[in-house]
């Protein structure tokens, strides 16, 4: 028996969640998801995706791509205009009571309650997922514990730091163990040590079974987290697959970048070129002294993708 | 099973909220409406000698209490919940709207069981001549506290932004009171309003407290109204608490 099954075999035995259907092995499926504002904005315009069960998958696209609102339909929070979405098979537009017992949220922009203690607010959203006193009471341990929480427990969460609370919404997210994790950008704001925190506690749930997605505007927590990447532009997935296949997509994968030495700001200039012989060719050619080549990154692939640009860079293809 | 533990869990946290804000709490519900007794007693004259008059103005004081808890109160912590995104946390729970709306109705009734108390208390040390039958006393109460509390959770749920909620609760809150034959008869009020103003809920609420004060369990007509418009604003608060956005 897998961790996974595992897990579902004791949340099942508590009879507590509605538990996917084992033999699915599609955790989400997206078909032609479409989402039209009251104003006429196409957030989403037909988006086509499938996770599979146990993967997890990061979202990547410009402020106003429609990230967000990708998310807010699968969580439930939105109704799609047009298409489907299949949570374990279940259809979440039809049945959103049901899937979110399948799921753990945190949505971009979350308050907590002040004026209870972090313990409390754990326990009390422990119970609100159904969880039985016993196991709110550990559960809360636990994501205390993994969140590294645990000197907060006693203390009003009004009094924490905003990377404290965001860690806290993640935290309820977490509790319980659902089969599916939704974190809509789960590690803004929080600070390196924190967010490495966090990142553990979302892997150690994926080794646990969970399908997580998240949306994150950090191409290194979209390279060292995820095993797919979407990245989503003007409202379309325009790119999904693995690192590895996401690089691939650019025919010009070595990357060479140097300070202009003409321009009074030394502006910073970036050449992709096909292979290291163009790339040092390049370099001759132009008599460059400081530069730096490397192989093309998730983060080129993004920028060449989305057609956006590094701040004050000029971006050329050789 | 499953729908009380949401809806207790609900209620406790509400509960929990609140130790920090007991001040207001006891300022919105107590302070204020004992202070309008008193000076509904000072302005009434020679009026306010009399026993009936002082229960009038005791049973007003009490639903101008109710009032405040039900919609200006618990209508702002609403929209706190709304506007700082602690109802998204609710959002992404299996957690049914209707459980949600039924925690704070719980949490209304305890504020209503404190605040009447205490102002039968003031009244009773006040020396108001009174002989409350409380289990008319308490279906009233909690007749009134559904109906106002609808109210209430129709303003948070429709209101555009947290200051428009705020002063339009506030603003029924205390309208709903000032509007309506609750400190005085409808005789002293314009011909054109009388009418209106007694098809109000607090004006059948504060005959219906009028009536139990005296002892009296001849509130039926008044409690059949307060539980019309009772199901009528909650079944709306119902329909208009929705987790999910179109």
């Amino acid at each position: 028996m897998t961790t996974e099954e595992t897990l579902l075999e004791q949340s099942q035995a508590r009879g507590t969640r509605q538990m996917p259907d084992r033999t699915e092995s599609v955790a989400v499926r997206v078909r032609g998801l479409v989402k039209r504002y009251a104003d006429g904005t196409e957030a989403n315009r037909g988006i086509d995706l499938d996770v599979r069960r146990g993967e997890l998958i990061s979202i990547l696209g410009p402020n106003g791509a429609g990230k967000t609102t990708f998310l807010r339909q699968i969580s439930t929070e939105l109704r799609p205009s047009g298409g489907s979405i299949e949570i374990f098979g279940r259809n979440a537009v039809a049945e959103p009571q049901r899937v979110k017992q399948m799921m753990g949220i945190t949505p971009q922009e979350a308050g907590v309650f002040e004026s209870l203690t972090v313990r409390e607010h754990f326990e009390l959203f422990a119970r609100l997922k159904n969880l039985s006193k016993v196991e709110a009471r550990a559960a809360t341990h636990e994501v205390i514990s993994a969140l590294g929480l645990v000197a907060e427990t006693g203390k009003r969460v009004g009094s924490l730091s905003g990377g404290q609370r965001r860690r806290i919404l993640i935290g309820l997210a977490l509790l319980g163990q659902p089969p599916l994790l939704v974190l809509d950008e789960p590690t803004t704001g929080l600070d390196p040590s924190s967010r490495l925190a966090v990142w553990g506690v979302i892997r150690r749930a994926v080794t646990d079974g969970a399908t997580v997605i998240l949306s994150t505007h950090y191409m290194e927590e979209a390279e060292r987290l995820s095993d797919r990447i979407g990245i989503i532009a003007q409202g379309r997935l325009i790119a999904f697959g693995t690192l590895d296949e996401l690089l691939g997509r650019l025919e010009r994968s070595y990357r060479l970048s140097y300070r202009d030495s003409l321009d009074p700001f030394g502006k910073l200039c970036v050449h992709y070129f096909a292979n290291f012989n163009e790339t040092r060719a390049h370099v001759a050619d132009a008599r460059l002294s400081e530069y730096s080549i490397a192989r093309a990154s998730l983060e080129d692939v993004y920028f060449t993708l989305t057609g956006e640009h590094f701040a004050g860079e000029e971006t050329e293809n050789a | 099973m499953r729908r009380v533990t949401d809806i207790i869990c609900v209620f406790r946290i509400q509960l929990m909220s609140m130790r920090a804000e007991a001040g207001p709490f006891f300022l919105a519900a107590l302070v204020f409406p004992a202070a309008m007794y008193l000076f509904a007693n000072a302005v009434g004259g020679v009026e306010a000698a009399q026993n009936q008059s002082r229960l009038r103005f005791l049973a007003g004081s009490i639903v101008f209490s109710l009032s405040l808890t039900s919609i200006s109160w618990l209508g702002y912590l609403q929209l706190e919940n709304r506007f700082t995104g602690r109802l998204k946390l609710f959002a992404t729970l299996p957690l049914a709207p209707s459980s949600y709306i039924l925690g704070f109705l719980g949490f209304a009734f305890v504020q209503a069981a404190l605040g009447t108390t205490v102002l039968l208390l003031i009244g009773r040390v006040l020396g108001v001549g009174m002989r409350p039958s409380i289990p008319a006393l308490t279906l009233v109460v909690m007749l009134t506290v559904l109906c106002l509390c609808g109210f209430g959770v129709i303003i948070a749920s429709r209101a555009r932004s947290f200051t428009e909620g705020s002063l339009l609760t506030d603003a029924l809150g205390a309208g709903l009171v000032f509007l309506a034959p609750v400190y005085y008869t409808p005789e002293t009020m314009p011909h054109n309003l009388r009418i209106v103003s007694q098809l109000l809920p607090t004006a059948f609420a504060a005959r219906a407290v009028r009536t139990t004060l005296m002892g009296s369990h001849q509130i039926g007509s008044d409690a059949l109204a307060l539980g019309v418009m009772a199901v009528a604003t909650l079944a709306l608060a119902f329909k208009m608490t929705k987790w999910r956005k179109d």
